[in-house]
């Protein structure tokens, strides 16, 4: 067993000077751990208990609104869907007119114990129906006739002091998607953090950043050039981040209620509760879950997806409310557009406009929100949205994140009143 | 490198051209060093490589046809626009920017899969050199029409005179439309361009006079576009007598542009740009570039002849330089490619993202001055990106996430042909063979730009040969994550 290395360093400073000069995290592997979960733990005052949290829950592909809140009253719906309307009798009845795919039980039962809030139609003006340029719009926050060069969380975090975490390189924001989201990008640099969405064990991430960590040790037999030690430094900085957060998510244990199903999304959302619990000082996280571009054979895909979301984001909530985090977060769902009324031929539908989207926690006033797209329409017409969707930012930003919305949206938006 | 500043911009003693030297020249004048490119270059020689990588014409890229659709549809398009009226006309301006999003996708898509092939990267980079000089870029043209036409003459022009190229530059429409030259006019010039000319494209800050912009601005007063054509506005252009350089009479622009390049700093300016891109962030002393600078305006600025003087120089090849540049993310994502064997996928997701987080989108620079470089390319954002690339290019596509388009994209380049987009579960089973000291050799001495690595070798060499894990299935697991930690590296990071 190899004696501990004398030389631990208590700062970050003195962890990369120590880093910089060849001494790694290996040298000091069996202390690295509770160093730095320590750190994590000074860096969350006990203020930071109440501040307030966001995930963001990307439905990737434009998901299919009518069938997700389904209008099981309207005659219309059933024209329109010859084959793939859900059956009044199937259908997860919320209010007279609406109710809820039959994947989303578990949804329906957050609702009815107050956790759910549902804003229907949700669109802008003028859709674009490009998943590309969609998806830019939402994660801009842009009227569609203008291109931002910045997302709205990172105009968020531009304009909010309190963003800042006390160890100025724990992440403002966090994301479980293959890059960093639009909707981070900021005029000014904040720390943000990905997760790698490929899928590998923790042994394999550990794997990873020790190989990275012994490479960054540079070669003795030479003097590394400047460069060289600048992208030294630059990596093992993100790899102390790394390591806390991988330690944080080695060592969780989900409450036993929470029960996560098996899957990528849920798995995140697991990540995502562990960092929560472990007191990040991180205010937005940003999950996706794709495959939502149904324009074939719809209907066992969209269920499958539908209960894949509904049975992972309740068990997040079973678990935030376990660890008495419920009333300190709010999980907001968004797609790039929802789909066309009228089904196509190959029993699927084709890019569209608005959808509803979901709101949960326990700080939110459940329940149907806003109005019911008319579904009087002639085949092949679109919905017409209902809400703006820069009205349930302007709500999250003004009601929930305490920063004022118009200096984000760069516009006025009346709030709801979901929350 | 010699300690005679006359001597550093002296060819290379061909005792001294190997294998390492052919690293540094591959990696620095195109993407890459494959195993094969090197093996090319070092049995034939610096001079024929030379001549092969900067010929005397570059090949140009094609024209996306999204891209030349817009170009035909725009007359009739515009004639529609200007009879619509009120929400007809928003209608309209909002599909042509649609249009012209997806063109610039496939504009960047299709000139990364030209430049990702060997045999024209030296010179696509040197096209895309000269665009990190000559800058226009698409927030501000729009029209990725007018994109792929400044691309394309900077490629006719790529290894003739420079005077040649820069007057074709002052026609590009694009260049017209990016530095407000469609503003200038007789009595009412703007000078925009003209101080660019001087700043940033052929002088550098203090070697010109206020005046002299001022003067030259009328020079190129009625320069004019119509549907992506050049013209002279006869009654815009102010045909009286300027002072350019101390030099009088009627000039007209070209006679500006042959001013400038008879000032003592045309010489120096462009092969300034030309470290700064290709050899070192940190920029040469003034008498080391100096002999260089005299050199080529004595060579009638020709600019293949300039490539071959730099690329073959001691001065290039000196070791301080070997490895230690930066890779700009254009860099990083072709060379990842090339040195992996793998296409670029037909998938915008996959190549935009990345590009984009990782800081340089091609066609878009950030302002008029080019992409700053060097270190400015790294922080823990765009290093996080770099590493996501890395995973992204070994893990299967997860086809069921994609869109239906992308579905079809990718079906058509299967078709096609193309197929390596990713490294599967069975790449690197070839090296499972070798013992694990052959095999960290191999990975270090393909990826990375020192010859000798022996810390980073003998780290690999000791995950490589951890005993727990025998099966040959295994062991390519071992090598796959070994060569994606490698590729993370600080180390592969520069060039």
């Amino acid at each position: 067993m190899p004696s501990p290395s004398p030389v631990l360093p208590t700062t970050r400073r003195e962890f990369l000077r120590l880093s910089g000069r060849g001494i790694g995290l290996l040298a000091f592997s069996r202390f690295a751990p509770s160093f730095l979960v320590n750190s994590t733990r000074a860096a969350a005052p006990a203020p930071e208990k109440d501040r307030t949290i966001l995930v963001l829950v990307q439905l990737a592909g434009g998901n299919d609104g009518l069938n997700t809140l389904v209008p099981f009253e309207d005659g219309n719906y059933y024209r329109l869907r010859p084959s793939l309307a859900i059956a009044k009798s199937q259908v997860l009845r919320l209010t007279d007119m609406a109710g809820l795919h039959p994947a989303c039980g578990a949804l329906r039962g957050l609702l009815n114990d107050g956790r759910l809030a549902i804003i229907q139609n949700v669109g802008y003006p003028n859709p674009n129906r490009s998943h590309f340029r969609s998806t830019e719009i939402w994660e801009t926050a842009s009227p569609s006739n203008e291109f931002l060069p910045t997302g709205w969380v990172g105009r968020f975090f531009d304009n909010t002091c309190c963003g800042v975490p006390a160890d100025a390189h724990d992440p403002v924001g966090l994301h479980v998607t293959e890059g960093m989201p639009q909707s981070f990008l900021g005029a000014g640099e904040h720390p943000t953090f990905g997760l790698s969405p490929y899928a590998r064990s923790h042994r394999e991430n550990e794997e990873n950043r020790r190989l990275l960590e012994s490479f960054a040790h540079g070669s003795a037999n030479r003097a590394p050039s400047a460069n060289e030690t600048f992208l030294e430094h630059t990596l093992m900085d993100a790899l102390v981040t790394e390591q806390k957060v991988q330690t944080v998510l080695a060592g969780y244990h989900p409450a036993p209620e929470s029960n996560y199903p098996q899957s990528l999304f849920s798995n995140s959302l697991r990540d995502i509760a562990a960092l929560i619990a472990a007191r990040l000082p991180t205010r937005v996280y940003f999950t996706s879950l794709s495959g939502f571009d149904t324009h074939g054979n719809q209907a066992s895909q969209h269920t499958r997806l539908l209960g894949e979301l509904s049975d992972g984001l309740a068990a997040f909530q079973r678990d935030l409310a376990a660890h008495h985090l419920d009333d300190q977060v709010l999980t907001m769902t968004f797609s790039e557009f929802g789909r066309r009324p009228s089904e196509n031929v190959s029993h699927g539908t084709d890019h569209g406009t608005a959808a509803p989207l979901f709101v949960m926690g326990s700080r939110v006033r459940a329940g149907v929100h806003g109005t019911a797209p008319s579904l009087n329409l002639a085949p092949n017409q679109d919905l017409t949205f209902s809400t703006d969707f820069r009205r349930v930012y302007a709500t999250m930003l003004d009601r929930w994140l305490a920063c004022d919305s118009r200096a984000v949206l760069q516009d006025s938006f009346a709030p709801l009143d979901f929350v | 490198m010699p300690a005679d500043p006359s001597e550093i911009w002296t060819r290379l003693p061909d005792a001294q051209w190997d294998a390492a030297a052919a690293r540094h020249l591959l990696r620095r004048a195109a993407w890459a060093a494959t195993p094969q490119e090197v093996e090319r270059a070092t049995a034939e020689g610096l001079d024929r490589t030379l001549d092969r990588l900067f010929p005397a014409e570059a090949p140009r890229p094609p024209e996306p046809s999204s891209v030349s659709a817009l170009e035909e549809d725009t007359p009739a398009f515009m004639q529609k626009l200007r009879q619509a009226k009120g929400t007809e006309k928003k209608e309209l301006q909002r599909e042509a920017r649609e249009r012209a999003q997806g063109a610039l996708h496939d504009l960047t898509i299709e000139w990364l899969r030209f430049a990702a092939q060997p045999e024209q990267s030296a010179s696509a980079k040197w096209v895309f050199f000269l665009s990190d000089v000559y800058v226009v870029a698409a927030d501000k043209v729009r029209n990725p029409a007018l994109l792929w036409q400044h691309f394309d003459t900077l490629s006719r022009h790529a290894f003739g005179p420079a005077p040649v190229l820069t007057k074709a530059v002052s026609r590009s429409p694009a260049m017209i439309r990016y530095l407000d030259l469609d503003q200038n006019k007789r009595g009412a010039p703007n000078e925009n361009f003209a101080r660019e000319l001087f700043e940033l494209f052929l002088l550098g800050e203090g070697n010109y006079s206020e005046h002299d912009i001022k003067e030259s601005a009328r020079a190129f007063t009625g320069y004019r576009t119509r549907f992506g054509e050049f013209f002279l506005a006869a009654r815009q252009h102010d045909a009286g007598t300027k002072t350019v350089f101390a030099s009088t009479g009627r000039l007209a622009g070209d006679d500006v542009i042959d001013l400038a390049y008879r000032q003592p700093a045309a010489g120096t300016f462009l092969p300034h740009e030309l470290v700064k891109f290709y050899l070192s962030d940190t920029p040469l002393a003034p008498e080391q570039l100096a002999p260089l600078g005299s050199w080529w305006s004595e060579n009638s600025f020709a600019l293949r002849a300039l490539a071959h003087r730099f690329f073959g120089s001691r001065m290039f090849f000196a070791p301080e330089f070997r490895g230690a540049l930066i890779k700009s993310p254009v860099q990083y994502y072709l060379g990842l490619l090339q040195e992996l064997d793998l296409d670029v996928p037909p998938l915008p997701r996959r190549i935009i993202f990345p590009l984009r987080l990782m800081g340089q989108m091609p066609f878009n620079p950030p302002n008029v001055r080019g992409w700053v470089g060097g270190r400015s390319w790294i922080n823990s954002a765009t290093l996080a990106a770099r590493r996501t690339l890395v995973e992204s290019l070994f893990a299967p596509l997860r086809e069921e996430t994609l869109n239906a388009d992308e579905r079809r994209a990718l079906s058509a380049a299967r078709a096609a042909g193309n197929r390596g987009f990713t490294i599967g579960e069975d790449g690197f089973t070839d090296l499972s063979q070798l013992d694990s000291t052959a095999a960290a050799r191999h990975l270090a001495t393909k990826f990375l730009p020192h010859e000798t690595a022996p810390e980073i070798e003998a780290s690999l060499r000791q995950f490589l040969e951890r005993d727990d894990e025998v099966s040959p299935a295994q062991r390519a697991r071992r090598l796959r994550r070994g060569a994606v930690a490698l590729l993370q590296s600080p180390e592969y990071q520069l060039c």
